[in-house]
């Protein structure tokens, strides 16, 4: 079985929000609902600064914290690691929004449902490859199986020694070079 | 933050709530002539938790546009939310049958009570576990929460019913001095418990600290030390202690009594605000 995970390279993203904008189309978000959140990031002492673009999205985390919380199984985590939402389960209770720690879970106007990214998921298996790796004009994003010694993004976190944002926080399967 | 106000109102309907079936009890117990008192907290209970649980729908849209869907919340007993869902379907019918048999004038059954009793800590405690097992808050992830949300909920459980008590049956309710010493008691337990939250939570982490920074100087400032601190334990505290503890006297004045109906009220908005502020100050960890 698949273990589905995405590299972001900071390095080569711009910071066009292409990403966000097809994604949105993608599941159907209103302007001003985003799957894809944008963090600035500024280190270094003047004059040695740096400034960093960081997209930030569901980390599809190993025993995520959000579906542990959730009170009726709405949240859960298919065979292949994608962490989804059943829309005909969640109350909107918002606990799960509390319980991500990268805040990237947002309510959906319309229906009150708790959402985030889901690798764009048909019903049944994983977008190959998710909209935001396809619209992305650098190539800053690789999508693949992490499991997979010899696909794409394995290797290129082999190569650019890709982390996770946070280690202490969750096991993560998205890595990002920076 | 996620949660605003509704939740704030619901957490703290559901502990007063409890904390008002447990003070009937012990009224039951202690005070067997004092049935005014006792109908009161047994009266309070389900109106405070059925108004509680109403915001909680409320506030949980997709559910509300779907009700059927709230009986998923059972599902999942590794989530405290579904924990306290367990707890509810206990306390609230437990509650909500002896304020019948109270309207009806019939006896409640020892076995009613107990069960009340019970769950009713159950009810008043996951309230603090709710928040306390969410690591992604270093506010709300300590030992010390789900113990200080039990302790303002039998306060503020025992000042709705003294308020009824104050205002419908004073002779008897300034005689019941075990009552008036244990809401002073407690009082003095909230502020040493608060004062350990916060000092054990700002040493914990950057953002534990940032928080607590927020209430202490920060923008939640002004309600934190005149509505916490002031309006709900140390007026409270100062109101029922001097009376109990220094004078020994049974008071009967007017201006005794709307002093102390102050107190008792302090004690109920500073029950809320402990709530919504620890819902509006918690900052979640950062991670970049
Ligand atoms: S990043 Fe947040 S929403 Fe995604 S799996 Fe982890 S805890 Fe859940």
């Amino acid at each position: 079985m698949a273990r589905y995970g995405m590299l972001i390279n900071t390095k080569k993203c711009v910071g066009c929000f292409a990403c966000r904008v097809a994604c949105q189309m993608a599941n159907g978000l209103q302007s001003d609902e985003s799957f894809i959140h944008f963090k600035e990031e500024e280190t270094g002492v003047y004059p040695n600064v740096h400034a960093e673009v960081v997209p930030v999205q569901c980390m599809h985390c190993e025993n995520a914290p959000c579906q542990q919380v959730c009170p009726t199984h709405a949240t859960y985590t298919t065979d292949s690691g994608v962490v989804l939402v059943d829309e005909n389960k969640c109350i909107g209770c918002k606990y799960c929004m509390a319980a991500c720690p990268y805040g990237v879970r947002i309510a959906i106007k319309e229906t009150g449902v708790i959402e985030k990214c889901r690798f764009c998921w048909d019903g049944s298996e994983v977008g190959n490859p998710p909209r935001c790796v396809n619209t992305c004009i650098s190539g800053a994003r690789v999508f693949g199986d992490l499991d997979d010694p010899n696909s794409d993004i394995s290797q290129e976190i082999a190569a650019t020694n890709a982390r996770p944002l946070a280690s202490h926080l969750t096991d993560a399967k998205i890595y990002y070079v920076r | 933050m996620v949660w605003g106000s509704m939740i704030a109102w619901y957490l703290f309907l559901a502990g007063a709530s409890a904390g008002a079936f447990l003070t009937s009890a012990f009224v039951e117990a202690k005070y067997p002539d004092s049935t005014v008192m006792r109908i009161a907290g047994r009266l309070i209970a389900p109106v405070f938790l059925g108004i509680g649980l109403l915001m909680l729908m409320l506030d949980a849209e997709a559910g509300l546009h779907n009700p059927l869907r709230f009986f998923y919340l059972i599902m999942n007993p590794g989530s405290v939310m579904t924990l306290g869902v367990y707890c509810i379907c206990v306390f609230f019918p437990v509650a909500l049958a002896a304020a019948v048999l109270e309207v009806l004038k019939r006896p409640v059954p020892k076995w009613l009570t107990w069960t009340g009793i019970v769950s009713a800590f159950c009810v008043a405690a996951y309230t603090g576990f709710l928040l306390g097992v969410v690591k992604a808050c270093p506010l709300w992830n300590n030992a010390i929460l789900p113990i200080l949300f039990v302790v303002s909920a039998l306060s503020a459980g025992l000042a709705v019913t003294s308020l009824v008590g104050l205002i419908l049956d004073r002779k008897r309710f300034e005689q019941m001095w075990l009552v008036k010493k244990g809401h002073v008691i407690l009082s003095a337990v909230e502020m040493v418990v608060l004062f350990t939250m916060l000092v054990i939570v700002s040493s914990g982490s950057i953002e534990g600290a940032a928080s607590v920074q927020s209430l202490l100087t920060g923008e939640y400032a002004p309600m934190f030390w005149g509505g916490l601190v002031l309006l709900g334990l140390v007026a409270p505290f100062a109101i029922e202690g001097y009376p109990v503890f220094i004078t020994r006297k049974v008071e009967t004045s007017t201006t005794s009594m709307v002093v102390s109906v102050i107190g008792e009220s302090g004690v109920l908005v500073g029950g809320f605000l402990l709530r919504l502020l620890v819902i509006m100050a918690a900052l979640p960890v950062m991670y970049l």
